[in-house]
């Protein structure tokens, strides 16, 4: 028979608020370029980001980028699950397309490329979460 | 909030948000139209129903199976499998289409008996196929036939048979997107886990959200078995019933069409804890960027960029060729639904044309923040237009080729505008490398077709001009380009044939052999 199926974290899924302002606005024209390129190359040619819940779209940000901080600081990756190996070949897609397209990015230091990415993974949030106008994305389950 | 109101639409004010012209430094905070609403009384639409997303998106496509609507012939007509999704079985699922046949009486009385004799009578008149799915629609919906009842009464009676009831009746959603949910959520909770599937390879996928239009899904098995990967299901082109039963057991979900079947992929991870990784097959980039990840997940890149490099070797002078010939000519880029973000960015970037439209019959608005953040600065952006609006639209944007179906397509005709048909295709598969070509092929000859010199005259009154003779689209096309690109021996037209996919089904593949140890070694 198939299986019975039962949302198991529910709490997790709720929506909750993080960002209530572009987590850029403060930031300075320098960096807010660097970020700028980096989410645009995104925003064109990859996917992930745009899961139809917010709920799920958080932890693909914070996956997928946090992985991404890793492989360009030369950091080895942990995967102990088949969502993580996920995360890791979109994270491997985007190491490789930031190195070649962005070579300013492997001369920084890697705390900075670190803080770069969290940014990046702040922007994101508030673009296509907590500031988006999507409707939908509020909504628990699939 | 960069909205545009239509001229058309000023007394529908409500309609003020649903469309927006993307300005400088527009993001989605700020630059989104409103989408996946019920449509506003009194306004036209050109949506289908839930019925129709249901049984004619997601449903039919599965090869293998007698799709029959409980309700009257009108609805199945309507969602008659016109998309032109092929089988290799024959095309059974194109050449028989089954309806209870529904009328005033059964209204009255009840159509669960009727129901009865026309799937066993459909059964005796197939012998060969024991798979069934049962379509509820609106007049049988709303007299409370028990579909489900009825099949495990059939079930029980005829036991080597198989049915899916899909209770999606066409007032289930807003528009086809709510029958999208509704199939895929009925399948996984009736039948996926029913059967075990025999598993022939270290690395097994389910092909998600593929509808084999003119033969997409059989272009992208190509490519999945070159690198020695068993698809054990697609969801649902060219997909069989039983195969489908078993998707459980997949080590991936490569999921291509968000959002019409993204719910069973969610499902399938949530449930199974099979992975979901989204992929793309049209476009060169794209397309070798999604065989790089499904590599890497299993730990083969290798054998994928052996067909990257195969492929574009040779299709890419060709794709180069039209690229010369196509650039800076405006599209206005108007499927139903998902086609507008796997191809905006896309086609820009390869293809040299200039997306200044998209819009979406039935897409929500997750399907519209892919599609204006692909666009560049100025595109307009239309949810669920009507036909003043549409025509409207081509009047301000004035574009040279429009994609998109064959309603909105014959309008743009009347207004000169050539049109390609996104749903069914002109002369695809469009995926795949070679696809990608064929598709530039297709957009060059709308384009450049001699029939647009005359289609505005009017014959009865206006000067025709006979002073030169028929012009060739090669005449239209070279015009003013460099002389070194019209000579060039690397660049050539499209040079594949008119039928890519019987080649394909006959064709050997190397075997690879088993192992377990298929983690990527770049992994810790």
């Amino acid at each position: 028979m198939a299986a019975k199926h039962k949302i198991k974290n529910l709490a997790e899924r709720k929506y909750q608020k993080v960002y209530t302002s572009d987590p850029l606005a403060t930031v300075s024209p320098e960096t807010r370029e660097k970020i700028g390129q980096l989410e645009n190359y995104l925003m064109k040619h990859c996917l992930w980001q745009f899961n139809s819940r917010g709920w799920d779209r958080r932890k693909q940000n914070a996956g997928i980028l946090g992985q991404t901080a890793q492989l360009l600081c030369d950091e080895e990756v942990n995967i102990t699950s088949p969502l993580d190996k996920c995360y890791w070949v979109d994270a491997v897609m985007l190491n490789r397309a930031y190195r070649e397209l962005f070579p300013w990015i492997t001369e920084m230091p890697k705390e900075d490329v670190k803080a770069l990415m969290r940014l990046l993974n702040a922007r994101l949030d508030w673009t296509l979460i907590d500031g988006s106008l999507n409707l939908e994305l509020t909504v628990v389950n699939y | 909030m960069p909205y545009h109101e239509f001229e058309c639409s000023k007394v529908i004010p409500e309609r003020r948000e649903h469309a927006v012209i993307k300005g400088k430094g527009e993001d989605l905070t700020s630059c989104l139209p409103k989408g996946y609403l019920n449509t506003i009384p009194g306004t036209i639409s050109e949506r289908g129903c839930a019925y129709c997303g249901a049984k004619h998106v997601i449903g039919t496509p599965m090869k293998d199976v007698i799709h029959i609507s409980h309700g009257p012939v009108g609805c199945t007509y309507d969602t008659w499998q016109t998309k032109r999704y092929i089988s290799d079985n024959d095309n059974f699922q194109l050449k028989y289409t089954f309806a209870t046949d529904v009328k005033e009486k059964h209204i009255v009385f009840g159509a669960e008996k009727l129901l009865k004799q026309n799937i066993i009578e459909a059964f005796k008149a197939f012998p060969g196929t024991k798979r069934m799915t049962i379509y509820q629609t609106c007049a049988t919906a709303l007299i409370g036939d028990d579909a489900n009842a009825i099949a495990e009464e059939v079930m029980e009676e005829l036991p080597d048979v198989d049915i899916f009831v899909c209770n999606s009746p066409g007032f289930g959603g807003p528009s086809q997107s709510g029958g999208h949910h509704k199939i895929n959520i009925a399948w996984i909770n009736q039948k996926v886990g029913t059967l075990e599937p025999e598993i022939t390879s270290d690395y097994v996928i389910n092909y998600v959200g593929e509808y084999n239009i003119q033969g997409d899904q059989e272009v992208m098995l190509d490519f999945f078995k070159r690198m020695g990967i068993q698809v054990l299901s697609t969801f649902t082109g060219n997909g069989s019933y039983d195969d489908l039963r078993g998707m459980h057991r997949a080590h991936l979900n490569v999921l291509e069409c968000a959002r019409s079947a993204e719910y069973i992929c969610d499902e399938l991870r949530d449930r199974y804890g099979i992975p979901r990784l989204d992929i793309d097959g049209f476009g060169f980039k794209a397309l070798g960027d999604s065989l790089r990840k499904i590599g890497l997940f299993f730990g083969i890149e290798d054998r994928a960029e052996k067909i990257i490099a195969e492929e574009t070797a040779k299709w890419q002078p060709q794709l180069d060729w039209y690229k010369e010939r196509l650039k800076g000519k405006r599209i206005c880029l108007w499927p139903g639904g998902s086609k507008l973000w796997h191809w905006a960015h896309a086609i820009q970037e390869e293809m040299g044309v200039k997306v200044v439209s998209v819009y979406t019959k039935f897409g929500h608005q997750g399907d519209m923040e892919k599609g204006v953040s692909r666009c560049g600065e100025g595109a307009l952006a239309i949810d669920d237009p009507n036909e003043l609006e549409g025509l409207e639209a081509l009047e301000m944007l004035k574009p040279h080729c429009i994609f998109t179906g064959k309603r909105p397509g014959e309008m743009a005709k009347k207004v000169n505008v050539p049109y390609l048909n996104a749903h069914a295709y002109h002369n695809g598969p469009w995926k795949g490398f070679e696809g990608w070509v064929r598709f530039a092929r297709d957009i060059y000859n709308a384009i450049y077709s001699p029939i647009h010199e005359l289609s505005l005259i009017d014959i009865s009154k206006d000067e025709i001009q006979s002073d030169h003779s028929f012009l060739t689209r090669r005449m239209l096309s070279d015009k003013e380009l460099p002389e070194e690109i019209k000579a060039s021996t690397e660049l050539s037209e499209y040079t594949g044939n008119y039928d890519v996919i019987a080649g394909l089904r006959n064709k050997t593949y190397p075997e690879f052999p088993r192992t377990s140890a298929n983690m990527p070694k770049d992994a810790a």
